[in-house]
């Protein structure tokens, strides 16, 4: 039967579907905890046993498609090694959300984890969605760090929290979608993020302060 | 604006003589799942206008044989362009349609593309007013054959069909044979891709491109019973029920369309375009409506005499959107409302329907103003509440309903009647006006309408079934008719109602089953993610993607003045051009320290292709003392970063070999031995502690200085131009290695390389020998000699002493004059530059002239070049006979 119709002027009934809003989300943590491969789970659905270092920042977008809105991600994956710590800044600045990762098998991650929380708090946008994911969670066995004391952190910051194993892929869509929903989707912030992309990262500063600013007191 | 000449002249030499290209604009066509480069151009022959798509080998073309013709598109009434606005950033996206092909072109806002896009839509415009009948595009024959347009004829099986007279069908139009319709799912051509073509984004109007591309994957059709009916009542109101017309059916209709002419012929209700009737006749119709249904009503419209009321049944209410209603006056003047039409559109489901009850000009002859009257309609009815405004062509789905006046002609109204009561309608059929316009195509062109079975509709003796009796005696005719236009319809009954007697016309009905595009919301969700999916993954794989052959770049020894370099090789692994530059970090205020170059910082990288970035590190003058002090360090981490895509760090460090260059005069006063024999611990905390180590006496001046100027005491107070032309590189590494190592042979390098090297020992120090804070002091006092001569007092001991006795010197070189031809001017100059040398921030204020500066400058240290020193006190090292 007929299959031409009147152009792409037609919409479907609820057009709020074809309403993307964009995110930049970056990735924190320990070196190793596997931040890398919690992106590569979550965007290509694959895990690799050894994954590389990353040295700089990888980037990768993923769309999640919520019930009413297209939450698409801008994913800055970071460089966990101390040496490139001074670097962060350059891309939590102007995120809309982080994940900071700790590998339940190493205590250290997550005292690491904290003041990586601690950091945002201080210097990244005021409204920042956190997300703590404890990773490695197949490796229960050797697990180090106790998943209540993560939750009971977590909800003393406000931070969304899962256990997550990029290899089994446990919790790891998850943990985006949660993200996904809990931003805010007016039209002020799917614009701030949508500009981010592919852009020097460091003239979103500006934005920072400003919203720094207005909620100060 | 003269490249688009440029441009223009260049398509124009492609197309045949008679052909105008009138605007043409560079866009991007969203082809499947990249954006490929297309030029498009507006072609005009003899008021016919096509659009031309090329192909061009280079971007932008320079010659006529770079283009090739990709497809070209009559402006004909199947041709659409809409612009979507909806979005508030990036570019414009405007949507070319034509039967069943559907373009998305992707164009930079600006006010070319506002240019171009309002050419198009006034060649649509022109269109329209176009009269007769409709443009043939003979023209463009001649492309069909000559692009990659396949044969259409076997991807158009329309069967026609039974109940389908359809006049318009036949040979193939030249618009059908230049269409192609692509799959939207062709394979990502990854070739085009690394040659410039660039997936598409994920952009809403992409996306919607895509889900229209699709809807038969999330769509189901349901199909709606559609009543039409129309009747030109004469002006009288309702004295029977209507049910006999619109209940007629065994089954409820879906949808009611009802159209009147005529509904009051009084003068008010022509001038004041208000009547009584027209809530007498919605009555009516609504309680003639089928009674095994409930009806809503979803909008009525009347102009003067021409009403239309649409109804549908209460279980579709919820899917019925957007709608609207305009009116259409082309009666009096062409203007007023006792012809015309009156038009309704909705959307149901995802189907656009538009209703159009017209009642064009009346009389036997005037079929001519009766196609004037329709094409009037057709350009001027626009539901303008829409952007941009919709016409009635823009609709899937199209009835149109009225009294459309056309009569029988060229027979006696005596043969006509002697005809239809032999029921030989056929014979008359071939007399119809309508039937002969639209064979001629001068009116409905793309419209359709049903075999007609029933006995002409006017005119009769009101009240009877008995033709008109009246002196006119007018023949029969089919004025009232029902037409459509669109796919999935079909004409279930075509009928009239002779047993309605209020008027001299009798009413007219049509059922129609139409099949309704309804989104399976779950398949829609569905096709929606993985569309979304697929542009995810199309977006992360041809993100730009590069290797660097190392990202630890290491130099190892690195000495003062001697440049080193390393190369990065960055190979673009990816499939797309890659622009990579290095990035500054946060606070810093260039991408790499000072003692960095980085050769090139920025460029652009084709698939396969490498590039090599040459590293060179450099410690000279300005970078030394920070190095020595321990303030900067040879350590730095680039940020290469890829435009689109991601960042890579390259680590670089060095080990820096300290030099007295660099060093403090602080800290090499009060080392007695070679700077390279004392441990590098010291040295810093020689810099940052000035305080004498081990009860060792510090030297008036440094030694190193000392050394220099003693050498060209002795050997040099004859040369000429000393200070003035440069020495050796070569030279002055021996001179650096010499002072650094210490030896016990002869300063090497000729006398220029050494007094280049004295220059150099008194640039490289963190602060000249008058400090940054007297600087502006200094300038201010250069013209007095005493005010000068308080400041030097005032300096610190070391740094009194050095320009004392650089001072001295320099009046002993000056006592040579004859010798070596150097004045005091000039020295002063030479001097001036280094003892006040310039604090880091002045020179980027750049508020005062830098002549001005240097002038005082010289004028401060000329001063100490002519005036006789020997009141200063001295100590005894300060001779330049003394003793090292």
């Amino acid at each position: 039967m007929a299959s031409s119709r009147g152009g792409a002027a037609q919409r479907p009934n609820n057009q709020s579907q074809g309403k993307i809003c964009q995110f930049k989300l970056v990735l924190l943590g320990e070196s190793a905890v596997g931040k890398s491969s919690l992106v590569l789970r979550f965007v290509k659905g694959q895990f690799h046993e050894y994954q590389e270092s990353t040295i700089g920042a990888a980037f990768l977008t993923q769309t999640v498609c919520l019930e009413d809105t297209t939450v698409k991600f801008e994913i800055w994956d970071t460089a966990g090694q101390e040496r490139y710590h001074s670097l962060a800044p350059m891309y939590y600045r102007g995120a809309q959300a982080a994940i900071i990762v700790y590998d339940i098998t190493n205590m250290d991650s997550f005292g690491r984890a904290k003041v990586w929380v601690k950091e945002l708090q201080r210097q990244a946008s005021p409204n920042i969605v956190i997300a703590l994911a404890g990773n490695k969670a197949d490796l229960a066995n050797s697990r180090a760090v106790e998943c209540d004391e993560a939750q009971a952190y977590a909800d003393e910051n406000g931070l969304l929290f899962m256990e997550t194993s990029a290899k089994t892929a446990k919790n790891v869509n998850e943990i985006f979608l949660a993200i996904a929903k809990k931003l805010p989707k007016n039209e002020q912030v799917s614009g701030a993020g949508s500009t981010n992309q592919g852009r020097r990262l460091v003239e979103s500063e500006g934005n920072t302060k400003a919203a720094g600013n207005c909620c100060s007191k | 604006m003269s490249s688009n000449q440029d441009l223009i002249g260049i398509i124009q030499a492609k197309l045949s003589s008679g052909e105008t290209a009138s605007s043409c604009h560079e866009a991007s066509l969203m082809q499947g799942w990249v954006r490929a480069s297309r030029i498009l151009a507006l072609v005009e022959h003899e008021n016919e206008w096509a659009l031309f798509i090329f192909i061009s080998s280079r971007m932008p073309p320079e010659v006529f044989t770079d283009l090739a013709i990709e497809r070209v598109i009559p402006v004909d009434s199947d041709f659409k362009c809409e612009i979507d606005a909806g979005e508030q950033s990036g570019d414009v996206y405007v949507n070319i349609s034509s039967r069943k092909l559907k373009l998305l072109f992707e164009m930079i806002p600006g006010i070319k593309t506002n240019n171009f896009v309002s050419e198009i839509m006034r060649s649509m415009e022109a269109l329209m007013k176009l009269r007769g009948p409709p443009p043939e595009f003979q023209w463009l024959h001649k492309y069909s054959g000559s692009t990659s347009n396949r044969n259409s004829a076997d991807c158009d099986p329309a069967p026609v069909d039974a109940a389908d007279v359809d006049v318009t069908k036949g040979a193939k139009t030249v618009a059908e044979k230049m269409l192609d319709i692509d799959s939207p799912d062709i394979v990502v051509p990854r070739q085009s891709i690394a040659q410039g073509a660039t997936p598409i984004a994920a952009r809403e109007s992409v996306i919607r491109y895509q889900m229209s591309m699709k809807e038969d994957d999330y769509t189901f059709t349901e199909t709606l019973r559609v009543f039409i009916g129309t009747w030109n009542v004469n002006g009288l109101p309702p004295n029977a029920s209507l049910s006999p017309w619109l209940a007629s059916d065994m089954e409820p209709p879906d949808l009611y369309a009802v159209g009147f002419q005529e509904l009051d012929l009084s003068k008010e209700a022509f001038l004041f375009n208000d009547t009584p009737r027209e809530e007498e006749w919605r009555k009516a119709v609504i309680a003639g409506l089928h009674p095994a249904a409930k009806y809503r009503q979803v909008a009525l419209v009347r102009l003067v005499g021409m009403m239309l009321i649409l109804l549908v049944q209460e279980k579709h209410e919820k899917h019925v959107r957007n709608v609207a209603w305009e009116t259409v006056g082309t009666g009096i003047m062409g203007k007023m409302g006792n012809k015309g039409g009156v038009g309704i559109r909705v959307e149901i489901h995802n189907t656009s329907i538009c209703f159009v009850n017209s009642h064009l000009a009346a009389h036997v002859e005037e079929f001519e103003r009766r196609n004037q009257d329709y094409h009037d309609i057709c350009s001027r009815l626009s539901f303008s509440k829409f952007v941009p405004t919709k016409c009635i062509k823009d609709h899937d789905q199209v009835y149109w309903l009225g009294d459309l006046n056309y009569r029988i002609t060229e027979m006696e109204p005596r043969i006509v009647r002697d005809l239809i009561s032999h029921n030989s309608l056929s014979a008359l059929l071939e007399c119809d006006q309508l039937n002969r316009q639209r064979q001629h195509k001068n009116v409905f062109d793309g419209y359709r309408e049903g075999p007609i079975t029933f006995k002409p509709t006017y005119k009769y003796d009101p009240g009877t079934d008995d033709w008109d009796s009246s002196e006119k005696n007018r023949a029969p005719a089919w004025c009232d008719r029902i037409l459509w236009r669109g796919d999935g319809m079909e004409q279930k009954e075509y009928r009239s109602h002779p047993i309605l007697r209020t008027s001299d016309h009798k009413p007219v009905s049509a059922l129609f089953e139409s099949q309704i595009r309804v989104i399976d919301v779950v398949k829609y969700r569905k096709v929606h993610e993985e569309v979304m999916k697929k542009l995810d993954k199309l977006e992360n794989e041809f993100l730009p993607q590069v290797t660097v052959d190392n990202t630890e770049i290491i130099f190892d020894i690195v000495r003062f003045l001697e440049p080193q370099s390393q190369e990065l090789i960055i190979a673009n692994t990816g499939q797309v051009p890659v622009d990579f530059e290095f990035i500054k970090k946060l606070d810093d205020s260039k991408y790499c320290k000072e003692w960095l170059n980085i050769d090139p910082a920025a460029s652009s990288i084709k698939p396969g292709e490498k590039c090599d970035v040459k590293l060179e590190l450099f410690v000279d003058k300005k970078s030394a003392s920070k190095l020595n002090s321990g303030e900067d360090k040879l350590y730095d981490i680039l940020v290469l970063h890829l435009d689109g895509g991601k960042d890579i760090f390259i680590t670089v460090t060095g080990n820096y070999e300290r030099s007295c260059f660099g060093s403090s005069l602080e800290a090499l006063v009060h080392i007695s031995v070679p700077v390279r024999e004392i441990p590098i611990g010291k040295l810093v905390e020689l810099e940052n502690v000035r305080e004498a180590p081990g009860g060792m006496e510090p030297y008036p001046i440094p030694k190193e200085i000392w050394f220099l100027v003693d050498h060209l005491y002795r050997h040099g107070l004859k040369k000429q131009n000393l200070f003035l032309l440069t020495g050796l590189h070569s030279e002055l590494i021996a001179i650096r290695n010499w002072l650094d190592n210490g030896s016990s042979e002869p300063l090497p390098g000729s006398l220029y390389s050494i007094a280049e090297a004295l220059l150099l020992l008194l640039e490289s120090t963190a602060e000249p020998i008058v400090p940054f804070n007297l600087h502006s002091v200094c300038l201010g006092a250069a013209t007095n000699y005493l005010q000068c001569k308080q400041i030097i007092m005032q300096l610190p001991e070391f740094r009194r002493n050095v320009f004392l006795y650089l001072c001295f010197f320099l009046q002993e070189l000056l006592s040579h004059a004859n010798e070596n031809g150097l004045d005091a001017k000039t020295l002063a100059t030479v001097f001036g530059a280094i003892f006040l040398r310039d604090p880091p921030r002045v020179s980027a204020r750049g508020r005062v002239n830098p002549a001005v500066m240097d002038r005082k400058k010289a004028s401060f240290v000329y001063h100490f070049l002519v005036n006789d020193l020997s009141d200063y006190v001295m100590s005894k090292s300060l001779h330049l006979s003394g003793t090292s």
